[in-house]
C-alpha cells in the first residue's frame, strides 16, 4: 500500500473510533457530533456558495425550515422530530426555487444582500406565527418516547448519524463535482458570460445547485433540532446561522470537497473550548479570539486553509468589477 | 498528521488536567455551576446576575456579621451542614444560544462534576440546559425564567423560584382594580410589548387575566425588539391617549420609549413598565430623572434597614460600584440562597439528597432577599409562594408602594415624568 | 367620498405628519451611517461586514469623550471622526489591502472576523451595560408648525444630509475625488497615470471612517450604546446601500430617506411588527425590477 493510502486509512479509523476513544468524556463526544453537524451545514452551503460561487448569506432560511418542520411535527402531530426532515427538505427545495428564480439573476454582492433580506424577512415572519410557537419558540420531546425520537443521553449515536449524513452529502457533492453539472458550475463561477456564450444554461444550473444546497441545509436544521430539542426564531433563522456556514466553508476552502469540514474542525472546537476555558470570565474574550483567528486566516490564506496543501496558490485573479447588479 | 493531531489532543488534555489540579487545591468545596448569558444581547443582565451570585457565595464562605444577625447561613465558614464546606461557583457563558447553553451544562455536569446547576436567564436556554440536568439527574434551580411551560414538562430535578407571568398579571390586575375603587380612571388600557419571547408571553398573559377580571385592554401594540425608532408607536398612544399604559420591553427599547415620550410630550395618568428593561440599573441611571412616578413590578425593594434585603442591597452596591440590587439580580441571589439552604440541609452533595432537601424547602419571608411570601415548591417544582411587589420611581430610585403590607412609601398618582 | 374620508382623516391628523417628519429624520440618519459603507463598497467592491461595529466604536468614542473627558458634542464629533478614520486606515493597511483582490468570500470572512473582534473588544473594554449620554444642549426639542422636533435627531439628520452631499462633491468635483474614482474604475490604468492606488484607497477608508465616526457620535446623542448595537444598525445599512445602488452616495441618501419613511409609516398605519417585513419586501422587489439599485449605474 502506498503511504498516502495508509494516511487515509488511519484518518478513517480515527474518525470512526473517535467517540469510542472519548467514551469517558461526553463533552468531547458532543464536540465531535457538533463538528459533524456544522460540517453538514457548511458543506451544504458549499454547493451553491463554493462551487457555484453564489455567496448566500441567507441559508438560515433553509436551516430554520428544517428545524421547524421537525419541531412542529412533534408539537402538533406528536411525530418523532426526524419525521419532519423530509417535509422540511421538500419545503426548502420549493422555497429555494421560489427565492432562486428572482435572486440568482443578481450578481455578486447584490445576491448576498438579497439573501440577507429574505433571511431577515423569514425570521421576522416566523416570530409572528403562533403555530410556530411565535417568538417563544418550540421544544422537542423532553424525554425520549421511543428510539425514533433520537433523544439520547450521550452524543455517541448523534455522532454516527451525523457522520453518515455527512458522508452521503460529501459523496453527492463529489459526484456532482465530477459530473457535467460540476463542470458547468466551474465555468459559471469563472465567467458567467463565457459560460453562457458556450451555451451553458447558467441560470438553470445555479438554481439546481441552490435547490440541492437548500435540501441538505434543511436536513442539517432537522438534525440540529434532534440534538438541541428546541428552536426559536433566532436560533433557527438568525443571520448568525447563515454567516457561520459561510465562515466555516470559507475558512477551510470554499468550492473544495473537504473545505467546510476543515473549517468546522477548527472553528467548532475553538468555539467550544475557548468558551469552556474563558467564557465564565464573562468578558467576551471567546469571540475576540474567534474573530482574530478568522481575520488572520482571511489575511494570509484568502482561499482557505486547504490552499496550504494545494501547492502554490493561484495568483489572485483580478476581480472583474461588476458595473451593474445584473449577472454578467 | 495523526501524530500532530494526537499531540494537540494530548496537550489539550494536559491543559485541562492542569485546570483540574488547580481546582483540587480547593478541596472540600461544593461546586455549583451557573450558566448565564455573559456575551451576546443579554450580556448586561447575565453579568448582573453573575455578580449577585458571586456575592452570595462570598457571604456563605466568608460571612457577614450584620447579615448573620438575621440570616443563619451568613455566619461564614461555608455550609455547616456539610462540615464547613465552602461553595465554589463555576460560571459558564451560554452566549445567548440554546446549543451553547447545552454544551456548557454538559461540561459542568460531566467534567466539573457540579452538585447542582443554576441558570440560565432566557427561557429557551433554560429549557435546553435543564433538559441536560434532568437526563443526568442533577438538581437545577432556575431563578428567573418565566415561560409557563418550563414547569409543565414533568421534570423531577427542576425547581423554579421566580413568580411567573400569571403572577405578575394578577398583581397588576389587583393593583389597578384598587386604583379604580379609589377613583382613578382605568377605562382604557394600552398594552405595548416587544415581540420576542419575553414581551409576547407576558403580554398575552396580562391580556388574558385582565379580560377575566373585567379590565379592558383597548389597544395592543406589538413591536420588534431593538428598534431604531419608536416614535410611531408613541404617536399612536398619544392620539388614543389611554388612561393606563403598560410597557413590556427590554432595556434598549425602554430607553428609547422613555426618551421619545419626553420628546413628544405624552404621559398617561398611570404608566406601568413591566420590569424588564425599565428595571435595568442602566435604565434607572440614564432615565430615572425623566420618569418620576413610573410604576414597575419587581421582586425586590430594599425595605427596612437591617432586613436581609437592605443589607444585601448595600453589599451589592459596594460590589458593583453603585448599582443596587434590581429585580433580576435579586432573583438570582435569592435562588442561590435557596440552593445553598438546600445543600446545607441535605448535608451531602449526593443529587438525590439535594433534590429531597429542595423539595422540603420552606423559607419564611423575613429570611428572603426577594419580596416573596416565602419559598416552597410544589410537585412541578414551582415556588408556590412567589409573588411580586409593585414599585414606583421616586427621585431616580425604585421604592415599594404595593401591596400595602410591604409598601415603604405611599403611591403617588398621576405619573409625573419629567 | 366615503372611501376617501378615512384617508383624508389620516392625512389631516397632526400625528400623521409627525410620523412623516420623524421618518424622514430617521431616514437621514440611516443615510448618514450608510455613507461610509457605500463609499467603500463602490470604491473597492468590498462589503465591510464590520461597518456596524465601526459605528458602534464611534458611539463609544462619544460616550468616553462626553462622560470621562467632560467634552460635549462639539468635542466628541471631531474626535470620533479622527478615531474611526484611524481605525479605518489601520484596517485597510493590515487587512483590507490584502483581501480586496481575493475572492469575495475572503472579504466577507475577513471583515466578519474584524466585526467580531471589535464587538467583543468593546464588550471587554466597556462592559455589557447599556450606556446613554446625559441630557444636554442638543437633547431638547422644539415645536414648529405644530410638529415637535427632537434637537438631537434634527442635528443628526442635518449632518447626514451635509456629509452625504459633501462626500458626493468630494468624489465628483475635486481632483482627489476624480483620482479616487479613477482608481476604483481601473487601478492599473490609474497607476500608469501616476496615481498611487494604495494611497487613494487608504484615503477612501479614512473618509469612510470619518463619516462613520461622525455618524456614531451623533447617533449616540439620542440612541443607547452597547457592544452589540452595531448588529442592529448594520443590516439597515446594508439594505440602505444596496437599495440605493452601491457606490452611489446620493443613492444611499434617497434609499435612507425612503426606508425611514416606509418604516415609520408602516409602523404607524399597519403595526410596528410589520415595518421590517415591509422594508425587506420593498427591497427585494426593487432588486427584482432594478437589480442595480435605485441609483446604481446600469
Amino acid at each position: 500500500m502506498k503511504r498516502g493510502h495508509l494516511v487515509w486509512l488511519a484518518v478513517l479509523v480515527l474518525v470512526l473510533a473517535y467517540p469510542v476513544i472519548f467514551l469517558e468524556s461526553p463533552v468531547y463526544q458532543r464536540m465531535g457530533a457538533l463538528v459533524l453537524l456544522a460540517a453538514i451545514g457548511a458543506s451544504a452551503w458549499n454547493i451553491v456558495g463554493g462551487y457555484a460561487g453564489q455567496v448566500s448569506v441567507g441559508h438560515a432560511v433553509f436551516f430554520g425550515i428544517g428545524a421547524y418542520a421537525s419541531v412542529t411535527g412533534f408539537a402538533h402531530f406528536e411525530l418523532p422530530p426526524i419525521a419532519g426532515a423530509p417535509v422540511g427538505m421538500a419545503l426548502s427545495v420549493g422555497l429555494a426555487a421560489l427565492i432562486g428564480v428572482p435572486t440568482l439573476r443578481l450578481s455578486g454582492h447584490y445576491f448576498s444582500m438579497a439573501t440577507i433580506a429574505v433571511g431577515e424577512l423569514v425570521r421576522v415572519l416566523s416570530s409572528t406565527s403562533d403555530w410556530l410557537g411565535g417568538a417563544q419558540g418550540l421544544g422537542g420531546p423532553t424525554m425520549p418516547r421511543t428510539v425514533m425520537d433520537l433523544s439520547f443521553l450521550t452524543a455517541l449515536p448523534y455522532y454516527y448519524i451525523f457522520l453518515a449524513v455527512l458522508a452521503a452529502l460529501l459523496g453527492i457533492t463529489w459526484w456532482m463535482e465530477q459530473s457535467r453539472m460540476g463542470f458547468y458550475l466551474r465555468a459559471i463561477k469563472d465567467s458567467e458570460r463565457a459560460a453562457r456564450s458556450l451555451g451553458v444554461s447558467a441560470g438553470r444550473y445555479k438554481l439546481y445547485a441552490y435547490m440541492l444546497s437548500a435540501a441538505f441545509t434543511s436536513l442539517a436544521g432537522s438534525l440540529y433540532l434532534c440534538i438541541t430539542g428546541f428552536v426559536d426564531p433566532e436560533s433557527g433563522f438568525g443571520i448568525l446561522i447563515s454567516v457561520k456556514m459561510l465562515v466555516m466553508a470559507a475558512l477551510g476552502g470554499a468550492g473544495q470537497l473537504f473545505g467546510p469540514l476543515v473549517g468546522a474542525l477548527i472553528l467548532v472546537p475553538l468555539e467550544e473550548l475557548s468558551n469552556s476555558l474563558l467564557g465564565g470570565k464573562g468578558a467576551g474574550i471567546t469571540f475576540m479570539v474567534y474573530g482574530a483567528i478568522i481575520v488572520i486566516v482571511a489575511r494570509f490564506l484568502p482561499s482557505g486553509l486547504l490552499s496550504l496543501f494545494a501547492g502554490r496558490p493561484k495568483a489572485a485573479a483580478p476581480q472583474s468589477k461588476p458595473v451593474s447588479g445584473h449577472a454578467d | 498528521m495523526i501524530k500532530t493531531s494526537r499531540r494537540t489532543l494530548a496537550t489539550g488534555a494536559a491543559l485541562i488536567a492542569l485546570g483540574f489540579a488547580a481546582d483540587a487545591a480547593a478541596q472540600q468545596a461544593v461546586k455549583i455551576g451557573a450558566i448565564y448569558p455573559l456575551s451576546g444581547n443579554s450580556a448586561s443582565a447575565g453579568n448582573y446576575e453573575k455578580m449577585a451570585i458571586e456575592m452570595g457565595a462570598d457571604i456563605i464562605n466568608n460571612g457577614n456579621a450584620e447579615l448573620a444577625k438575621v440570616m443563619p447561613l451568613a455566619k461564614g465558614g461555608g455550609l455547616p451542614g456539610l462540615k464547613g464546606a465552602k461553595i465554589q461557583m463555576v460560571f459558564a457563558d451560554n452566549q445567548g444560544t440554546p446549543a451553547a447553553g447545552q454544551s456548557q451544562a454538559l461540561r459542568l455536569i460531566t467534567e466539573e462534576k457540579v452538585a447542582a446547576l443554576i441558570g440560565s436567564y432566557q427561557s429557551g436556554i433554560t429549557l435546553t440546559t435543564s433538559a441536560v440536568a434532568e437526563k443526568y439527574g442533577v438538581p437545577f434551580v432556575n431563578p428567573e425564567s418565566v415561560a409557563a411551560n418550563l414547569t409543565e414538562r414533568g421534570f423531577k430535578w427542576f425547581f423554579r423560584v421566580t413568580p411567573v407571568a400569571a403572577d405578575f398579571a394578577k398583581a397588576y390586575s389587583a393593583f389597578l382594580k384598587e386604583q379604580k375603587a379609589a377613583g382613578q380612571k382605568v377605562n382604557s388600557i394600552a398594552l405595548v410589548h416587544e415581540n420576542t419571547e419575553y414581551g409576547n408571553s407576558v403580554a398575552s398573559v396580562i391580556a388574558d387575566v385582565f379580560a377575566k377580571d373585567g379590565l379592558s385592554v383597548t389597544m395592543k401594540v406589538a413591536y420588534s425588539a431593538n428598534s431604531t425608532d419608536v416614535q410611531p408607536q408613541v404617536l399612536q398612544l398619544k392620539e388614543k391617549n389611554p388612561d393606563v399604559a403598560i410597557f413590556v420591553s427590554y432595556t434598549a427599547d425602554a430607553i428609547l420609549y422613555a426618551k421619545t415620550m419626553k420628546e413628544l410630550n405624552w404621559k398617561p395618568a398611570i404608566l406601568i413598565a413591566d420590569d424588564g428593561g425599565f428595571n435595568d440599573p442602566a435604565f434607572v441611571k440614564a432615565m430615572g430623572s425623566v420618569t418620576e412616578g413610573l410604576i414597575s413590578r419587581s421582586v425586590f425593594a430594599p425595605g427596612k434597614p437591617g432586613s436581609v434585603a437592605a443589607i444585601c442591597d448595600a453589599l451589592y452596591k459596594k460590589k458593583t460600584n453603585g448599582d443596587g440590587l434590581d429585580d433580576v439580580s435579586a432573583r438570582a441571589l435569592q435562588a442561590f440562597f435557596v440552593l445553598a439552604d438546600a445543600l446545607n440541609r441535605a448535608g451531602s452533595t449526593e443529587p438525590a439528597k439535594i433534590q429531597a432537601a429542595l423539595k422540603a424547602t420552606d423559607i419564611k419571608p423575613d429570611q428572603l432577599v426577594a419580596g416573596y411570601d416565602g419559598v416552597k415548591f410544589n410537585d412541578k417544582g414551582q415556588n408556590v409562594l412567589a409573588s411580586t411587589l409593585i414599585t414606583q420611581i421616586r427621585k431616580g430610585q425604585y421604592v415599594s408602594v404595593w401591596p400595602k403590607a410591604r409598601a415603604t412609601d405611599p403611591l403617588v398618582l398621576p405619573y409625573k415624568g419629567w | 367620498m366615503s372611501i376617501l374620508q378615512p384617508v383624508l382623516q389620516v392625512l389631516t391628523s397632526a400625528a400623521f405628519w409627525q410620523v412623516v417628519v420623524g421618518g424622514l429624520m430617521l431616514g437621514a440618519v440611516y443615510a448618514l451611517f450608510s455613507s461610509g459603507l457605500t463609499l467603500i463598497w463602490g470604491m473597492m467592491n468590498v462589503v465591510n461586514f464590520a461597518h456596524g461595529d465601526f459605528v458602534m466604536l464611534g458611539m463609544y468614542t462619544a460616550v468616553v469623550v462626553w462622560t470621562s473627558l467632560g467634552g460635549g458634542p462639539w468635542a466628541s464629533v471631531p474626535i470620533a471622526a479622527i478615531a474611526i478614520a484611524t481605525v479605518g486606515v489601520i484596517s485597510y493597511f493590515l487587512l483590507v489591502r490584502h483581501i480586496m483582490r481575493g475572492p469575495m468570500l475572503a472579504q466577507i470572512l475577513g471583515t466578519f472576523g474584524l466585526a467580531l473582534f471589535l464587538r467583543y473588544g468593546a464588550l471587554w473594554a466597556f462592559g455589557a451595560n447599556f450606556k446613554t449620554l446625559p441630557d444636554n444642549l442638543v437633547g431638547h426639542s422644539f415645536v414648529l408648525a405644530g410638529l415637535r422636533f427632537e434637537g438631537a435627531r434634527v442635528l443628526a439628520g442635518m449632518m447626514g444630509l451635509v456629509i452625504t452631499v459633501l462626500l458626493h462633491l468630494i468624489l465628483t468635483r475635486t481632483s482627489v475625488g476624480s483620482r479616487m474614482l479613477a482608481v476604483s474604475e481601473d487601478a492599473t490604468a490609474a497607476q500608469l497615470m501616476g496615481i498611487r492606488p494604495q494611497r487613494m484607497q487608504a484615503l477612501a477608508w479614512a473618509l469612510a471612517g470619518a463619516s462613520t465616526g461622525i455618524a456614531g457620535a451623533l447617533i449616540a446623542t439620542f440612541f443607547y450604546t452597547s457592544p452589540t448595537v452595531g448588529e442592529t444598525l448594520a443590516i439597515v445599512a446594508f439594505v440602505t446601500v444596496a437599495l440605493g445602488g452601491f457606490g452611489s452616495v446620493l443613492g444611499a441618501l434617497v434609499a435612507g430617506l425612503l426606508i425611514g419613511l416606509v418604516e415609520s409609516l408602516s409602523a404607524f398605519l399597519i403595526g410596528p411588527v410589520w415595518k421590517d417585513v415591509i422594508v425587506y419586501v420593498l427591497f427585494v422587489l426593487v432588486l427584482w425590477f432594478r437589480p442595480q439599485g435605485l441609483m446604481g449605474k446600469a
